[in-house]
């Protein structure tokens, strides 16, 4: 069985029970025979048999991983933001933000990609640009480099806008668990304003096999994490 | 020749009757009646508005009527009010204010039945243009889930939901003829899953938002003209997260 993530940006493809990870590949990049039996994503209706919601893989994903009653994860992705609470271990609330504040990891990487930029390397900073939406965020950094600000500042100052948007639309929460793309940049981890549990890129991958009822992906018990 | 009356709202039992009587037929301006071009009264109402009170401006521009009922105050709403001003400017036609304070309620076999939720909501919509409501049997159903709010602009929305979805707030009111009833606008069922839904830019979100707030397992959301991918995502999420199956 193959379960896949198909996002706007990038496609996770996972055969399960397969020794193989899950592995991840440009959108653009996919053959048009690519399938999976279980789908979820921007265009998982195009690519997949059975199409899972995306919240709803997103919270069982989660609820596999996060042994918490109460708690809330938030997928930042490359072109929206999504997130679901949980409390006393039943659906308290969710949010979709695809459209206002959308195409943030996006921008993010194509700034990187401009400037020639590592995150691993940039330091997060105290202070945000406005960032009402990721190409409306990017104006901003190249008005402010006009304006002859650094560069690295810049786009920082971006990131930390995003990350404080996307905390802000998750309802400012004390700690938040995060997934997605952008949960591996550790600019933008460090950037949120809050205590920040990644989880992983393919946290939608581990909802779909558990909603298949294949068992888990990961093997590790250590992967689950602690209240 | 055929005489064509719009109505806003839900007027009076008394002035639906009186239409009737005169053998008008009756036009309900809040449904999509006629081919809406909402950017072709954009010159005459803001894009960041009601999409239900654009619906009726929009009807009320294009179709041949002769007169208009429009409710306003609290059985509508203060939009309704404003709306009947630029009616009033830009229609030759008699434009009526009315303000339903009608207190008999007719009960509501409808938002409690088994009936798949579209078709309660179409048969509650045209029963705003019988003065005594519909008088058929509907059996009652314990319901799995609720469904707050007013009649939604997109119908889609309501696909979502299985058929033993017990229908509150002001679609409730309408069915009981009693639009103007605030007390029986905020009543929900706190052993349900219910979700809150007011029209985008309407100043029942607040309510709406509220009642989401305090009800148990309560989830609000918005709508405009159409309901967004998004939108739906989070309602399936919701009920299929709560366990209710469709």
């Amino acid at each position: 069985m193959i379960v896949g993530d198909f996002g706007t940006s990038y496609t996770k493809l996972w055969k399960v029970g397969s020794s193989e990870s899950p592995r991840v590949m440009r959108s653009t990049e996919l053959g048009p025979d690519v399938r999976a039996d279980y789908g979820t994503g921007h265009n998982a209706h195009l690519r997949s048999d059975r199409v899972v919601n995306e919240l709803v893989a997103l919270a069982t994903g989660a609820r596999e991983l996060v042994e918490a009653p109460d708690f809330l994860v938030v997928d930042c992705g490359s072109r929206d933001v999504k997130f679901i609470a949980f409390e006393n271990g039943r659906f308290e609330r969710a949010g979709w933000n695809s459209e206002c504040g959308s195409s943030m990891g996006f921008s993010i990487e194509l700034l990187e990609m401009h400037f020639k930029l590592d995150y691993q390397s940039l330091q997060a900073q105290d202070e945000h640009l406005p960032v009402a939406c990721g190409i409306l965020g990017m104006s901003a950094v190249f008005d402010a480099v006009a304006r002859g600000e650094m560069v690295e500042a810049a786009v920082a100052k971006f990131v930390k806008g995003i990350a404080v948007n996307a905390h802000r639309f998750a309802g400012c929460p004390s700690k938040m668990y995060l997934c997605g793309g952008l949960c591996e940049n550790p600019l933008f981890v460090r950037s949120v304003p809050a205590e920040v549990v990644p989880l992983g890129r393919f946290l939608l991958l581990e909802g779909l096999v558990e909603i298949a009822g294949k068992g888990k992906w990961t093997t590790s018990a250590e992967m689950r994490i602690p209240p | 020749m055929e005489r064509l009356t719009g109505i806003v709202g839900v007027p009076p039992s008394a002035t639906i009757r009186k239409v009737i009587e005169r053998g008008d037929t009756i036009i309900d301006l809040d449904a999509t009646v006629s081919r809406v071009n909402v950017e072709a009264e954009s010159r005459l109402i803001t894009r960041y508005y009601c999409a239900i009170l654009r619906t009726v401006l929009s009807n009320a521009l294009k179709l041949p009527l002769e007169e208009i009922y429009i409710d306003v105050g609290e059985g509508k709403c203060d939009g309704a009010r404003h709306i009947k001003e630029i009616l009033k400017r830009e229609l030759s036609i008699p434009v009526i204010a009315t303000r339903n304070s009608d207190s008999d309620r007719r009960g509501n076999p409808i938002c409690l039945s088994s009936l798949p939720l579209v078709e309660k909501f179409e048969k509650i919509v045209e029963s705003v243009e019988l003065p005594d409501g519909i008088k058929e049997d509907f059996p009652p159903s314990s319901p799995v889930c609720g469904f707050w709010g007013v009649p939604p602009r997109d119908f889609e929305l309501l696909e979502l939901f299985p058929d033993s979805t017990h229908v509150f707030g002001w679609t409730r009111c309408m069915e009981n003829k009693t639009p103007s009833d605030g007390q029986l606008e905020l009543e929900f069922d706190p052993s349900v899953p219910t979700v809150f839904y007011a029209q985008s830019f309407c100043a029942k979100n607040s309510i709406a938002y509220y009642l989401a707030h305090i009800h148990p397992r309560g989830f609000y959301i918005d709508g405009d003209f159409s309901i967004s991918e998004s939108t739906k995502a989070k309602v399936e999420a919701f009920l299929e997260l709560n366990g209710i199956e469709r």
